[in-house]
């Protein structure tokens, strides 16, 4: 009996922890989206929930699909309170193109691959940017969503940082069973 | 990227569910647009779930907030201090004249039995989150649909106006600022010396510190300082709140807001609802028949002549030839 349960707890484990890259994007979104602003509203909040989707994406696309995308997009929209749908189409978007382009992305290092995720938060924010417009129906100011693009990509360092520990501990093991 | 390992990961076979998944993203921005009563109410539930850890993390975010804001104030204490206490004598000859107005006032109310403005009833709220987005400024109030406030009823402070009410769940509610990109007011402008007559525009939030004035025309010149308030059109909001004064220039005018939504702690929601005006009466004789078509409607009979003393039957003999014949040689 002891073997059967053995089994049972690994595979529980290892399900767990594949389910972790999922985890972490809706925790960032739930962090970036806690109605408080520090330093008065000046700064936005950055766009956590997207680190880890762009991190594993390239890393463990078999651990962050399009699917899981999508709801971790869904879950921005309803914390962000915006117009439903926007940043759901964002992240999706996005993540089709690092898909197409894993490739490139992956192989930065250093600067290159802050400029990398720069990149991909750029697309996001563009095709938020746009659709908002084409929702109001009038041009948004561009102040703040560049503002957002911003603090990302400053967050993205010590997010890559975290995320990257919890890859190596956690779920970079799991690479042959998953 | 140690030891390169996290390049050589296996690669998803993700077109087809990517393409299902982007569809899907494009319906729902489009579902959004026609019906977004689900995204709120999954809002309202999570922001009613979040209340009690919001009350417990506002009051250090507050003073976090104050003492950095503080850091700038400590260079500027003197120099404010004297502008200050400028305002406080402006402030106390003005209060004088709206004691003396407000006496006038209430005098020719009594005067002309003037109908009483409708009440309105407020809910004070505590502040409990804040959040500036791209495109959303709103802020969330600890009291919701369990203390009567209604989406659509205006927030404001001892300053001026701050919002309207955006969604209400049972114990939070969410505020939409005037300054957010969906916010749309009726305003009246007033001008500062109070010659000329007030006029009415929109004012719609653009995510900028200041609304933007619409509907104008073009040759409307106003002046800074002119004052804007609600003007109540819709009846959703009451008339005559303080919103702000007039800056720009032609073309581009915008409202220097009174109250500052990034310091208020408590606001009052203001449970206002005009009572439905009375048409007034229209004798049938007014009805538009003819702009429907119909044929006009027929004279009224006249009425019975008042009784006369009854004279007996003569022919009268000052009639003029011509008008008795009926033949008219002009």
């Amino acid at each position: 009996m002891a073997a059967p349960d053995t089994a049972r707890l690994v595979m529980g484990t290892k399900l767990a922890t594949a389910l972790l890259p999922f985890f972490c994007g809706l925790l960032g979104v739930l962090i970036s989206n806690l109605p408080v602003t520090l330093l008065g509203g000046v700064v936005p909040p950055p766009l956590l929930g997207f680190i880890p989707i762009y991190f594993w994406c390239l890393v463990r696309p078999d651990l962050m699909t399009p699917a899981a995308t999508f709801a971790i997009g869904i879950l921005q929209d309803v914390m962000a309170g915006g117009p439903p749908g926007i940043w759901t189409l964002a992240f999706v978007v996005s993540y089709a193109v690092i898909q197409r382009q894993r490739d490139a992305f992956a192989g930065l290092s250093g600067v290159a691959a802050v400029l990398g995720f720069a990149t991909a938060t750029l697309i996001v924010c563009a095709v938020a940017y746009g659709t908002t417009t084409a929702y109001f129906l009038r041009i948004a100011p561009l102040g703040p969503i560049v503002g957002e693009l911003a603090i990302t990509v400053l967050f993205y360092v010590p997010g890559a940082f975290v995320i990257g520990g919890v890859h190596r501990r956690l779920v970079g093991p799991l690479r042959t069973d998953f | 990227m140690a030891n390169n390992t996290w390049k050589i990961a296996r690669r998803s076979n993700t077109q087809l569910p990517l393409v299902i998944v982007l569809a899907l993203a494009v319906v729902l921005v489009l579902l959004g647009k026609a019906q977004s009563g689900l995204f709120d109410r999954a809002r309202m539930t999570i922001t009613d779930w979040l209340a009690p850890t919001l009350v417990s993390v506002h009051a250090p975010v507050q003073a976090f907030n104050r003492w950095v804001g503080s850091i700038d104030d400590l260079f500027n204490v003197y120099k404010e201090n004297l502008a200050l206490k400028d305002e406080n004598a402006r402030l106390r000859q003005w209060r004088n004249v709206a004691v003396v107005m407000q006496g006038r006032v209430s005098h020719y109310q009594d005067m002309l039995h003037a109908v009483p403005d409708p009440d309105v009833n407020s809910v004070l709220a505590q502040v409990i989150g804040r959040a500036s987005r791209p495109f959303l400024q709103t802020m969330i109030l600890g009291a919701g649909e369990a203390n009567n406030v209604k989406p659509g009823e205006a927030v404001v402070d001892p300053r001026g106006m701050i919002g309207r009410i955006y969604l209400a769940g049972d114990h939070t509610s969410w505020v939409i600022l005037l300054t957010d990109l969906n916010s749309r007011i009726p305003v009246n402008i007033a001008s500062a010396d109070g010659k000329a007559q007030s006029l009415q525009a929109i004012m719609t939030g653009d995510n900028t510190p200041m609304p933007a004035l619409d509907t104008l025309s073009q040759l409307v010149t106003l002046h800074p300082g002119d004052q804007v308030v609600s003007s109540g059109d819709g009846g959703l909001l009451p008339p005559g709140l303080s919103i702000g004064t007039v800056v720009g220039t032609p073309g581009d005018y915008r409202v220097s807001l009174l109250a500052d939504p990034s310091s208020s702690e408590d606001v009052e929601v203001l449970g206002f609802r005009r009572p439905p005006e009375a048409a007034p009466a229209i004798p049938s004789s007014q009805l538009p028949a003819l702009a429907a078509g119909l044929p006009p409607a027929a004279p009224p009979a006249p009425a019975p002549p008042p009784s006369l003393p009854v004279l007996p039957a003569t022919k009268p003999t000052s009639a003029p030839p011509a008008l008795e014949s009926g033949d008219r040689d002009d």
